[in-house]
């Protein structure tokens, strides 16, 4: 376990010093001036946000991009987080708006460069299946998420944050600012949309 | 027994639905068949490709480049002058309060008389854009309220504003604040007062 020294909040010029601070503390240091407290935000949290950020544009320039975004207008309104919610859920909340603000529900399906290069998705290969399996499979990922991102835009994020985030309904509402009624139910149309785009 | 409803559908399908109401599905029809559906869909979106990782060099040059963005920035403030108060509920009335009297500016601003009223004479008759009207002036009288109105525009976030249900363009407290009349700021104030006293009790 690492042991960081951080700018505390007991008053200027005062250090305190935390083990593996957590979230709230990172927070209050970064609101007291401590740059590195937020470097730390960032790495605590980057995979998570760059992987939901892909799932919405579907190649890895713009999630590094948008991930990007995500985390300066996340310091930009540090000062805004009331700590109601985890500062993920705040994160995952700020991703999704700026990644639904890059697509559009009329924005084509992004397809991976590796995908449009090669056929296939380089990490979907086993030694254990074939070539043709390998092919078929990646075939198949390709339409559901050409399928995904045809979806509304609130169905589309529900379902991703759903299916490949793992998130409960609770989170999900609180992230999309809806109830979790509202989430099930987008949740159930995203499916049947899904289910017909993809018959 | 009524048929299962959205929300019943995705509770079945992630084994979270009520027995009374997931045995209806097994005699229903329309429900059994609604409900394969769901869950043939959830199965198949589940094949979707794992999102490719990237770089293990990436991570570093990602913190890095939000540590150079950032760095240009001011350091954001924990509060302003109405969270170091206590008064950060009052926020979103202030900001509500505002809302309704730029509404009722504008109101105001698009009757067909309103540009001659508020315009200097003849400009309006020609066309041209007037000069601000100066009867907005602020007297003595009206100093306290001018700040406190200041102060409730400089301490508004979009988020609270948008929390209070509204969606306010840029500037537009300014604008709005800046075009209020004597009487208007007067009764303002008074609605300000009265919330600051409530939210202190």
């Amino acid at each position: 376990m690492t042991t960081r020294v951080w700018w505390g909040t007991a008053g200027p010029g005062c250090k305190v010093t935390v083990a593996n601070p957590t979230d709230a503390e990172l927070v209050a240091a970064s609101l007291a001036g401590d740059r590195a407290a937020f470097d730390t935000i960032v790495t605590r949290h980057s995979r998570h946000v760059y992987q939901l950020c892909y799932r919405f544009v579907g190649n890895h320039e713009d999630a590094s991009d948008l991930t990007q975004d995500v985390f300066i207008r996340a310091f930009r309104a540090l000062k805004t987080f009331k700590g109601q919610a985890s500062l993920g859920t705040w994160l995952y909340r700020i991703a999704v708006n700026v990644s639904l603000n890059r697509v559009s529900a009329n924005t084509p399906a992004a397809v991976p460069f590796d995908l449009r290069l090669h056929g296939t998705h380089p990490g979907v290969t086993s030694q254990e299946e074939s070539a043709s399996e390998a092919l078929l499979r990646g075939e198949r990922a390709l339409r559901v998420r050409a399928a995904v991102a045809k979806l509304p835009k609130k169905q589309r994020a529900t379902l991703i944050l759903r299916v490949y985030h793992e998130l409960p309904h609770e989170e999900i509402a609180g992230i999309l600012g809806s109830s979790v009624g509202a989430v099930k139910a987008n949740f159930f149309h995203a499916l049947n949309n899904l289910k017909k785009l993809l018959s | 027994m009524s048929h299962l409803s959205p929300s019943e559908f995705i509770e079945l399908a992630e084994d979270a639905l009520d027995p009374r109401r997931a045995a209806h599905a097994d005699t229903c029809d329309a429900c059994r068949a609604q409900a394969a559906v769901v869950r043939d869909a959830l199965r198949m979106s589940e094949t979707a490709e794992a999102v490719p990782e990237p770089s293990p060099l990436f991570w570093d040059h990602l913190a890095a480049r939000v540590h150079a963005a950032v760095a240009a920035d001011p350091q954001p403030r924990a509060m302003g002058v109405f969270g170091r108060l206590g008064l950060r509920p009052l926020v979103p009335t202030l900001a509500l309060a505002v809302a309704i009297f730029s509404v009722a500016l504008w109101t105001r601003d698009v009757r067909p008389d309103a540009g001659a009223e508020r315009s200097a004479p003849g400009a309006a008759r020609m066309g041209v854009d007037a000069a601000p009207d100066t009867d907005t002036s602020l007297d003595g009288a009206h100093e306290e309220v001018w700040a406190v109105l200041t102060a409730a525009a400089a301490d508004l976030q979009i988020e609270e504003a948008r929390a209070a249900g509204m969606a306010l363009q840029p500037a537009a407290v300014d604008r709005a604040v800046q075009r209020l009349t004597a009487a208007e700021l007067a009764e303002l104030g008074r609605l300000l007062q009265s919330e600051l006293k409530r939210s202190s009790n």
